[in-house]
């Protein structure tokens, strides 16, 4: 699974959760702005996370090496 | 200052402080209790002291306040006694409306009752104590007393056999004389008994015979168990004595004595016959006092009982009705004496609310006029006011323990619902924990209802309070968990195989030149080969570093991202064009490059030095990059980018001060030329007031202030972009700490092959878990999420000089009384 692809992933999965805290709690337009806040937020937080993790293990310039104990 | 919202979109919950209006009630004077009682009920109206330069006692109901001062009182006394007698004062079901002038008197009788109760068994247990040490006094007296005798008779006999058996010559004549003044001597020795604390017996002993020179004889016996002191009511160790003299001066001395000592003195004869029959009665008198005092004690405990049932309701509507006129007072009273003015903050939506409880007051309370509601215009900041929820609340609490929000201003608590959680489970990042985390929180969670009734210890209510704070932390922390793959520091391949694999078939160069990549990279999170590997600790500062770094630039965007929403909220163009724009470009050409050169960095796998960049964008950027240039043409725009960020910091500096100063000259002169105002006197003084207002515009301090600013923003882009580094070091911290507690303890343990060390280890694993890292690194987590947001975060946008809506609430009386 590529960058993008798994980037695809928390979009969609970020979406999806925008929609069902739409239909499931549905209190009020401002209310529900403050909902999707929250859950865009969250899903951007988690996604860099993931993302920067993801990069910085893309080209590696430092190798595992093995203890010698091992 | 509600109508004056901006932006398209609806607005959201607790992003802007509730729009606020100051209205203005006139109360006709009889339906005033009520109505303020009313809007107590409500909950949603913050009144205004108007008699702020009258003293307590001068007010309008001071009178009434005494009186409810005096009915606390009594409560209180109820309550103590309820607790002396070890009743507990639960509420009743019941709920017995009763009016307060009925509970006034109630209250009276019930501690009139109750004080003489208490009165009569007071006196009734004194003299119960007393005929119990007198009966002491008797049984010990008397038995030294047959004692001496028999002694005495002994030595009678003995004499008198030595008188009849020894009728020579040899007897001396004197002898005689002698026994004879002997035998008359008794007769004049008197003697005194009672009981002395024990304690005090030896020094007791020493001053009577001091006193006495020596011409007493004192008997002591101890008492064995502890004696109820007729007059203090409390048990003490105490010696029963008898003291003889002769004489009546010592007689005088001894009974001064006693006095200074405390010793209770009883009548006592020396006859044998009457001691019986005065222990017989005394015992007779006991058993009555006995009787009398547990009738006394069954009828105060069915008081206190009755009283305990209603005490909850008394005690609530007493402090309701002390509320009530603690509000009263605040009221002005009107010219005609007919009605009452208040002046308040209330929320704009609770206008209809108001209004219905108004109106309600009125008709309940006969009043043939209405009362009246108007909102008044005011240059005064209203008060800040957000609706929060269970969840939301202690969130808003994390805010407003820094500065409470200026009126209407962005609140930073919406996003800190989401980025708190997220910069703590960063620092804190472990599965395992978060999981024990969640666990813990769940508990208080699910019994909320329960908890939340009760009184819970210091550090319990906090942990209670923040429960929902807890239960995001610990759920990011599960995530980020899974991203750095530690499991109680043991990693696991949950998400597929790793990437990397042995150079040559035999392995025999992992461990000097190291593994090869071979695979695509681990889907997930952190490659679980990483763990225990020599290179772990190089790789893993590399990535939490550049990490934090990235983490940091994109909350701080965020915070000036929020300060231009706050500048289109409030109308403020000049914040917009010479605040929010020139930031941006200085944080972002500096450090939003070097985040764009990590990324490029790991995207290509430069080895390019990003220090050496960084460093030689500023020494000298017309240099060469060689080896370390990562994209073509990148001296060109870094020099481009320093260019904007040089010129981002006059452009932040300068044209504010100046745009200021002439908006204020233009309002100030369109102000001189206006028409005359009219003969209305109060608009005249208003207008005035308000001139009066701008005139204070000093051009020098509204230059010096723009200065300290820019310096605190350009200084502190860069030092606030460091400050992001606790993340990586905090984030170290912990998974070494933990990984430090799995290998040296359990896994070392687990090598011996010996049940009992492992227990042991696993004893001392749980211990260092639970106690270094779940509490001690969640704190410390907790409190550097904690100053990231406070001075990182929100110091790009938020002022945090607005002062908190405190309604009047029957609601939350509990909460200021205790």
């Amino acid at each position: 699974m590529g960058f993008l692809v798994t980037s695809l992933i928390f979009a969609v999965i970020g979406v999806i959760t925008c929609f069902c805290t739409l239909i499931c709690c549905n209190r009020g337009a401002s209310t529900n702005l403050f909902h999707l806040t929250l859950i865009i937020t969250a899903t951007i937080c988690c996604w860099m996370m993931w993302a920067i993790v993801y990069l910085a293990q893309m080209k590696p310039l430092i190798v595992p090496i093995l203890n010698d104990s091992e | 200052m509600g109508d004056t919202r901006g932006g398209c979109c609806p607005s959201m919950d607790l992003f802007r402080s509730e729009p606020m209006q100051l209205v203005q009630l006139i109360i006709p004077i009889e339906s005033a209790h009520r109505t303020i009682s009313y809007l107590g009920d409500l909950g949603l109206l913050q009144f205004k002291d108007l008699n702020a330069d009258k003293s307590p006692f001068q007010r309008t109901y001071a009178a009434q306040i005494k009186r409810c001062g005096e009915m606390a009182r009594k409560l209180n006394f109820f309550k103590e006694q309820i607790l002396r007698a070890g009743l507990s004062s639960k509420s009743s079901v019941s709920q017995v409306d009763i009016n307060i002038d009925d509970l006034e008197v109630k209250l009276g009788e019930l501690e009139a009752e109750l004080v003489e109760i208490n009165a009569n068994s007071e006196k009734l247990q004194r003299s119960y104590n007393e005929l119990l040490e007198y009966k002491l006094v008797l049984q010990k007296a008397g038995e030294f007393f047959i004692a001496a005798q028999s002694s005495a008779v002994e030595q009678q006999r003995e004499f008198e056999s030595r008188q009849t058996g020894g009728d020579s010559i040899e007897v001396p004549l004197l002898l005689e004389q002698e026994s004879l003044v002997d035998q008359s001597k008794p007769v004049n020795l008197g003697f005194l008994s009672g009981l002395v604390p024990r304690e005090k017996s030896m020094a007791f002993e020493r001053i009577l015979f001091r006193a006495t020179r020596g011409n007493v004889f004192l008997k002591q016996t101890a008492v064995e168990d502890p004696v109820a002191d007729p007059i203090s009511g409390e048990k003490v160790e105490k010696n029963v004595f008898i003291v003889f003299y002769s004489g009546e001066r010592a007689k005088n001395k001894i009974l001064k004595i006693c006095e200074a000592f405390g010793a209770n003195r009883y009548p006592f004869t020396e006859d044998v016959g009457k001691q019986a029959q005065m222990i017989a009665e005394v015992s007779g008198k006991l058993s009555e006092l006995k009787t009398t005092i547990d009738i006394g004690l069954l009828h105060r405990g069915n008081l206190l009982q009755t009283i305990g049932e209603h005490f909850e309701n008394w005690n609530l509507l007493a402090r309701k009705e002390k509320s009530i006129y603690h509000i009263l007072n605040m009221l002005s009273l009107d010219v005609t004496k007919k009605c009452l003015v208040a002046e308040g903050w209330g929320p704009v939506f609770a206008t209809k609310q108001i209004q219905d409880a108004l109106q309600r007051a009125a008709s309940d309370s006969n009043s043939q006029v209405g009362p009246i509601f108007q909102v008044l215009l005011t240059t005064e900041a209203p008060p800040t006011y957000f609706r929060t929820n269970k969840f939301s609340s202690a969130f808003q609490e994390i805010v407003d323990a820094y500065g409470v929000a200026r009126y209407q201003e962005a609140n930073p608590g919406v996003y800190t619902i989401v980025t708190f959680p997220f910069l703590f489970a960063v620092m804190f990042g472990d599965w395992g924990h978060g999981i024990c985390l969640l666990l813990a929180t769940l508990y208080f969670i699910l019994r909320e209802k329960k908890l939340s009734s009760q009184k819970l210890g210091d550090i319990t209510e906090m942990a209670f309070g923040g429960r929902y704070v807890i239960l995001m932390m610990s759920l990011f922390s599960i995530y980020t968990g899974l991203i750095y793959n530690e499991f109680f520091s043991v990693p696991f391949g949950l998400f597929g195989r790793s990437a990397y694999a042995c150079r040559s078939p035999d392995c025999s160069d992992s461990t000097t030149v190291g593994l090869l990549k071979v695979g695509s990279t681990y889907p997930f999170g952190l490659d679980p080969v990483w763990h225990g590997t020599r290179s772990e600790l190089p790789f893993l500062n590399s990535l939490k570093m550049k990490m934090s770094i990235l983490l940091g630039v994109a909350q701080m965007n965020l915070g000036i991202i929020i300060s231009y929403f706050n500048a289109t909220f409030f109308r403020n163009s000049i914040n917009i064009w010479f605040q929010f724009l020139p930031q941006m470009i200085f944080l972002n050409s500096l450090f939003g490059y070097l985040s764009l050169l990590i990324i490029i960095k790991w995207c290509t796998g430069s080895n390019a030095d990003l220090y050496h960049v960084m460093i030689y964008m500023f020494l000298g950027p017309t240099e060469d990059l060689a080896e370390n240039q990562l994209f073509p043409g990148q001296k060109n725009v870094q020099i481009v980018l320093l260019l904007l960020a040089l010129v981002a910091v006059p452009w932040m500096l300068l044209p504010k001060p100046f745009l200021l100063k002439r908006q204020h000259e233009q309002r100030f002169q369109g102000q001189s030329y206006a028409p005359l105002p009219s003969g209305d006197d109060s608009l005249e003084l208003d207008s005035h007031h308000d001139s009066h207002g701008h005139e204070e515009f000093e051009f020098s301090e509204i230059f010096v202030h723009q200065l300290i600013h820019t310096i605190e923003f350009v200084l502190g882009a860069v030092s606030n972009t460091a400050s992001y580094l606790r993340l990586w070091a905090l984030s170290l911290a912990h998974s070494e700490l933990s990984s430090v507690f799995y290998d040296k303890v359990l896994v070392l343990s687990a090598g011996f092959n010996n049940i009992i060390i492992l227990i042991v280890g696993i004893i001392v694993f749980i211990f260092a878990t639970v106690g270094v890292l779940l509490l001690m690194e969640t704190l410390s987590a907790f409190l550097h999420a904690l100053r990231l947001h406070w001075v990182e975060f929100q110091n790009k946008f938020y002022e945090g000089d607005g002062y908190k809506f405190h309604p009047f609430s029957f609601a939350l009386l509990d909460e200021d009384d205790d």
